[in-house]
């Protein structure tokens, strides 16, 4: 039966987060946290091959002492046990430091047949972490998942591409990178919110995991988030003849590069 | 005394607001419409443990406790406050028989009150002034082995659809409605019968009837709780009724709330989006501070519940802070988007006719008045 890891980031809601129209500075002081729309979805593929075959699903995350606040909810949604690295250097990591101290903590756990994560976080959506950790952990990656089926140790996987769908099988241990449409995550039901409390979590201390200060250090480094807001250009043709209001928004459409 | 939600709490709230969008928002408006019950959609909440929330373990209950059933039912309400209402009459007659049942009552009713196989309801009102008084109030008559009920039980919630109804009936029709003694009555019972469902202004697809009792023979069994204790009996279950139901009016506002909010950011008037207005900040500010500070207060009473305290006073306050601001909500919110927010394919009237079902129902102006000036000047 298959051993699964599924790793989630735990972010920002975006939908709490305020731009400052003076200087479109982000306030998120009142956003509330959110497991990753699309690990979501990795989450219930997952539990949903469990169900189907038996087996087992952990969790992990890497993220800021705030990724505590995930442990219930994402145990609410299937997985047995979940392992967390709770360090400040998350709050600055990029896709490569991300992607190191995971696989430096799945290789500690050992034993997964298939590691999971969704297409990209739904802050930053570099969609490094399926590929990286793979690479690093020395995995086939199969990546930009629509469907999946595993028997025994082959995964039988269709990956979306810009213009094709391509069919591919892969022996585990792999990583697979799954797309949103893969699955519409459920709901977990009050009992299974109420059960996770008696589910294990386990902390992973940053420290133990072997990394140097260099391996920890992001090479990009974020310099500023500013909020986009579209302005208006708040046009209005007022000539009486239609014909005439038509033909100035047109040719001004056409000066906008709208052909 | 913390007003702070548990981890737990806040995720069953949450978990029931995703329900809520999934399920719910799709046919709120179309269930308004209709008022036809939604049998599929209650089969959901069972799925979802929404039928079961605080009911202890051992009978399949969720043992979530009752403030997150007041996080939940807001969260339904945001969405629908006529199936949140379906929820509250259901999860309240769980809690009568929970609370006052008999070993044998609870292991009868209460495993199929938690998996939705039976809804429960209360049938507390008549069309007299009070239960007992009047021509065809409720009576029952001792026999040797048991009771016969004849009479009407007036706008009972979930009437039809229920399967055990917690019933009200005077024992002295002498007693001008003091010998009060409540009885569960089973739906397939022979003599009883379900009136016309009644139209409503609002929460609608909540099925409201009378029922009728014609001779109705019930065992000596079917008594819930003390002879004669009914009077209390009721008054504690309506002042737990009535956090639910202030669960619903604050959803309700919230839902309010949000609509007028958004479509003041798009709505442009004098060149600029109506959300601009002071006038209009105003009306949108009071409706913030009036849902927050309901909610507030009822997770105050809320806990003061599930701890076993006293609690009758904080809910009396609760119910009447809403009497007077449930529908203010709804008259600024209204206002807010003028004349579109008046047409019916707009949500606020739907909401206005529903906040109305959960304010003006269960809730006349001068009883939570009593109770608090009672404690007070005790």
């Amino acid at each position: 039966m298959p051993n699964l890891l599924v790793c989630y980031k735990w972010t920002l809601d975006e939908q709490d987060i305020k731009i400052n129209p003076a200087d479109l500075s982000l306030d998120s002081s009142r956003a509330k946290g959110k497991i990753s729309d699309f690990d979501r979805m990795a989450l219930e593929e997952a539990a949903q091959i469990v169900e189907k075959q038996g087996g087992a699903v952990d969790a992990l995350s890497y993220g800021t002492p705030a990724v505590k606040q995930s442990l219930k909810d994402v145990l609410s949604r299937g997985p047995n046990k979940v392992y967390y690295i709770a360090d400040a250097s998350a709050e600055i990591a990029d896709g490569a430091v991300t992607a190191k101290v995971l696989a430096a903590a799945a290789r500690k756990l050992g034993g997964y047949d298939l590691i999971l994560v969704g297409e990209g976080s739904s802050d930053a959506f570099n969609q490094q972490t399926g590929p990286r950790l793979a690479a690093l952990l020395g995995l086939p990656c199969v990546s930009f998942v629509a469907k999946m089926t595993l028997e025994g140790n082959t995964l039988t996987a269709t990956r979306k591409l810009a213009d094709c769908t391509e069919q591919v099988t892969v022996t585990t241990p792999a990583v697979v990178q799954v797309l949103s449409e893969i699955n519409k995550p459920r709901i977990p039901s009050m009992k299974q919110v109420l059960g996770a409390s008696k589910k294990p979590s386990g902390e992973i201390k940053l420290a133990d995991l072997g990394l140097s200060p260099q391996e920890l250090a992001p090479k990009a480094v974020r310099k500023s988030v500013k909020g986009f807001v579209m302005s208006r250009k708040n046009v209005i043709y007022k000539e009486s003849n239609a014909e005439a209001n038509v033909q100035k928004l047109v040719a001004s459409l056409a000066a906008e590069g709208l052909r | 005394m913390s007003y702070a939600l548990t981890e737990e709490q806040l995720l069953i709230g949450q978990s029931a607001r995703d329900f809520a969008k999934e399920c719910l928002d799709p046919i709120a408006a179309e269930l308004d419409h209709s008022a036809v019950y939604p049998a599929e959609m209650v089969k959901k909440l069972a799925k979802y443990d929404l039928l079961s929330l605080f009911l202890a373990g051992e009978y399949g209950g969720a043992e979530a406790g009752f403030v997150a059933f007041v996080e939940a039912l807001e969260a339904l309400a945001r969405s629908s406050a006529a199936v949140a209402n379906i929820v509250l009459n259901h999860s309240i007659a769980a809690w009568a028989i929970e609370h006052w049942g008999s070993p044998e009552q609870k292991q009868k009713y209460l495993g199929d009150l938690a998996t939705g196989e039976k809804l429960g309801a209360l049938a507390f009102y008549e069309n007299g002034p009070l239960p007992g008084v009047g021509s065809d109030a409720l009576v029952a008559k001792k026999q040797e082995e048991g009771w016969v009920l004849n009479g009407v039980k007036a706008y009972v919630r979930n009437a039809g659809v229920a399967g055990v109804y917690v019933v009200l009936a005077t024992t002295d029709p002498e007693s001008q409605g003091k010998a009060l003694t409540a009885f569960l009555v089973d739906a397939a019972a022979t003599g009883l019968k379900v009136g016309e469902a009644k139209e409503t202004m609002g929460l609608r697809g909540c099925p409201v009837a009378e029922l009728s009792f014609e001779n109705v023979i019930l065992a000596e069994s079917a008594v819930l709780g003390s002879l004669d204790a009914g009077t209390k009996l009721a008054a504690e279950t309506l002042a737990v009724y009535s956090l639910g139901e202030a669960a619903l009016t604050v959803g309700i506002g919230q839902a309010a709330l949000e609509h007028a909010a958004a479509y003041s950011k798009t709505r442009v008037q004098f060149g600029r989006p109506i959300s601009a207005l002071h006038a209009i900040q105003t009306m949108l500010a009071e409706t913030a501070t009036d849902t927050h500070v309901a909610r507030i207060a009822l997770r105050d009473a809320a806990q003061l519940f599930e701890e076993g305290k006293p609690f009758a006073v904080e809910a009396a306050m609760v119910k009447q802070f809403l009497a007077r601001f449930g529908s203010k909500m709804l008259l600024d919110t209204c206002q807010v988007e003028g004349g579109f927010g008046y047409s019916e394919f707009m949500p606020l009237p739907r909401l206005f006719r529903d906040i109305a079902g959960t304010t003006l129902l269960e809730a006349p102006a001068e009883f939570p008045d009593k109770t608090i000036a009672a404690a007070l000047l005790a």
